[in-house]
């Protein structure tokens, strides 16, 4: 026994050629009961531009990690309005980790996200505006200080304006300043927002 | 120098660094150091702490001159809105070590004799070959040092069969890591019995012998490309150091699940060690050996 | 001295815990999600962790379960949460939490809190 040359990578190159698998057969394959099957058909069908309704559908029941992550990937490339929708619906799960998938997957896609931004910072449930802010700290996306200056100004949920804050820390410039000192008055009896303003204050992009 | 995940360091707000680090006429501010520094750290894992201060502002200041950005605040702006992540690609480049030698980070050479290849074939039902994986390969000496470690210190290699399969996107490395020659410097850490066991002496420097060279296979390979990874199933254990820390999320995410498909179920991922799956994926069970911690793809559930 | 773990992915949350903590002369340090946190805490002993819940790749619940599926010395755990629903409040204790805590939590609160979790006061 030793170390010995492999013989088993297989040809990869005439895999390459075969031709593209159909979309509906993946999208079909998307159930199989074997779940690295359920994983290759959702990695694959990052060709087949009108799959997202299909992914979102299969993520809602998917119970393997293994097959959500990779469909929230092909969702993230897919990038669609369709893909969107469903993404903001996980948003709304009880299932703290499929949330922050689609929070992940969803700063990725800023030219989408932007369009519906806005409404997810007015919603009613204080959570859900939270996972909006949480949207912002890595969305590449020149609006992002606008939101967050529109949140610490407007939103009266302590821990919103808090991860609005927080990011302020980052990306705020000299537009951000009036706003902070306004909230660190609004909400003068919380330590950790006049703490957290206070920091943003310091870093401010100013000169 | 090299950044690692050393605990961060004690200081308090209000009481950064005062001095102010001669650099012409961009300066770095404490906040600016502090805000780079999180953003870094969110971003890699990396953690600078306040002694690192000199370091890392020198390093700024290159890149905003490089970038002609100007500024701390124009360079970190772009940095932090830059959809193609490319300049945080380059400054991470920058922030960190990159060479390659032999018995670079040799606890983990040691974890895997010691700790991953008992536990896996302790697991093995069947004959066939323990398959292990190093990529990105570069010039070879992390696949060799592999295969010497195997030959040297797992007495499991008279019994086991083991295939290396070292894979790279870069031909010319791969040319060079076939004809395995070697400047003395990338040889210095090996022990001198090792050296003269595995390497002949050559006018350039030390070439792995044949039967080394033979033993490993090398091939090329664009890890984020899914038609170049398909064919690469089974593995036991897959070494994947300092390549991921300069992908940017997506691709580091779409690379992990990758593996998560070329490991056999229990097989493990080894990192760089200033590398997390912490930034990658949550598919992988944290191992702790004595030696290093290794990331895990779950036993399918009985 | 003590030393306490702070988990959490917003850096703000996280310096001013440690502002706090380190004041009452704790020793902390720090990490942004689970998986970080699974590593150092698998690495050092920790007498304490502070725990946020919404956290990207590992959250709070998947870091507190696999904390306690491990052989490791056992240390207490406060979650954090934003929301006071109770629902949040059984998951955490159910994933091994010994405290609840809604945000933003008052520098004397925590502190009390903490203190007492160490067996340090007792309430
Ligand atoms: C930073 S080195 C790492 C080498 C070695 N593992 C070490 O720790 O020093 C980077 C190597 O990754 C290779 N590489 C870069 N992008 C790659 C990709 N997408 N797929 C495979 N290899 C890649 C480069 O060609 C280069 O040889």
């Amino acid at each position: 026994m030793a170390l010995i040359k492999t013989q088993c990578v297989e040809p990869i190159a005439e895999e390459a050629r075969e031709a593209p698998r159909d979309c509906a057969g993946l999208i079909s394959r998307l159930a199989a009961s074997d779940p690295t099957a359920r994983r290759w058909a959702a990695r694959d069908l990052v060709d087949c531009p009108e799959a997202a309704a299909a992914l979102v559908e299969r993520l809602k029941q998917e119970v393997d990690v293994s097959v959500r992550e990779v469909i929230l990937t092909t969702l993230t490339s897919l990038g669609d309005p369709i893909a969107i929708a469903g993404l903001v619906d996980c948003l709304r799960s009880e299932d703290t980790a499929l949330r922050n998938e689609a929070i992940e997957a969803m700063q990725q896609l800023p030219d989408a996200v932007a369009p519906v931004m806005h409404g997810l910072l007015a919603d009613p449930d204080p959570d859900l505006r939270i996972f909006a802010v949480n949207i912002l700290e890595s969305l590449c996306h020149p609006q992002v200080e606008t939101w967050l200056i529109e949140v610490i100004d407007q939103d009266p949920h302590v821990n919103v304006c808090g991860a609005a804050v927080d990011l302020l820390g980052e990306v705020g410039t000299r537009n951000a300043r009036a706003s902070l000192q306004r909230l660190k008055a609004r909400f003068a009896n919380e330590p950790y927002i006049r703490f957290a303003a206070d920091l943003a204050l310091g870093r401010l992009h100013e000169n | 120098m090299s950044p690692t995940f050393a605990s961060p360091p004690i200081w308090h707000l209000g009481d950064f660094m005062k001095t102010d680090p001669e650099q012409g006429t961009i300066r770095i501010s404490a906040e600016d150091f502090q805000k780079f520094r999180e953003f870094f750290y969110r971003k890699t894992g990396i953690q600078f702490d306040a002694s690192k201060r000199y370091f890392v502002d020198k390093r700024l200041v290159e890149r905003v001159e490089a970038t002609g950005t100007g500024s701390f605040r124009g360079y970190f702006t772009m940095l932090r809105f830059q959809a193609s992540g490319e300049e945080l690609q380059a400054l991470t480049n920058l922030m960190t070590v990159n060479e390659t030698y032999f018995f670079r980070e040799e606890y983990q050479f040691r974890c895997l004799v010691d700790s991953l290849l008992p536990e896996i074939v302790e697991r093995k039902k069947n004959r066939r070959p323990i398959r292990i994986w190093a990529i990105p390969s570069s010039s070879g000496e992390e696949p060799y040092s592999i295969a010497i470690y195997l030959l040297e210190h797992w007495a499991g290699i008279h019994e086991w069969d083991v295939e290396i399969i070292a894979s790279d996107i870069d031909t010319r490395i791969l040319a060079q890591a076939r004809q395995g020659l070697y400047s003395l410097r990338s040889i210095q850490h090996l022990p001198s019995h090792t050296l003269q066991r595995y390497f002949k002496r050559q006018s350039g420097g030390y070439q792995i012998c044949d039967d080394l060279r033979q033993s490993v296979e090398f091939t090329r390979v664009n890890l984020s490309e899914r038609a170049d990874t398909r064919g690469y199933r089974d593995f036991d254990v897959i070494f994947c150091r300092n390549l991921l820390i300069y992908f940017d999320d997506v691709s580091r995410k779409t690379a992990t699940e990758t593996f998560y498909d070329a490991l056999r179920p229990g097989g493990f991922v080894c990192l760089g060690h200033s590398e997390s799956m912490s930034r990658s994926s949550s598919l992988y069970k944290v191992r702790k050996f004595p030696e290093a911690i290794v990331y895990q793809r779950p036993l399918e559930a009985a | 001295m003590k030393r306490i773990l702070i988990v959490d992915d917003a850096a703000t949350v996280r310096l001013y815990h440690r502002e706090i903590l380190e004041t009452a002369d704790f020793m902390v340090d720090e990490a942004m999600n689970g998986i970080e946190a699974l590593e150092k805490a698998l690495q050092t002993g920790f007498d304490l962790f502070l725990v946020d819940i919404n956290m990207p790749k590992l959250d709070g619940y998947g870091f507190l379960r696999e904390l306690r599926g491990q052989d490791l010395p056992q240390a207490p755990a406060i979650m954090i949460s934003t929301e006071a629903q109770t629902n949040d409040e059984r998951r955490a204790y159910a994933a091994g939490a010994n405290l609840y805590l809604i945000k933003p939590v008052k520098p004397e609160r925590l502190l009390a809190q903490v203190r007492m979790l160490l067996g340090e006061l007792h309430p």
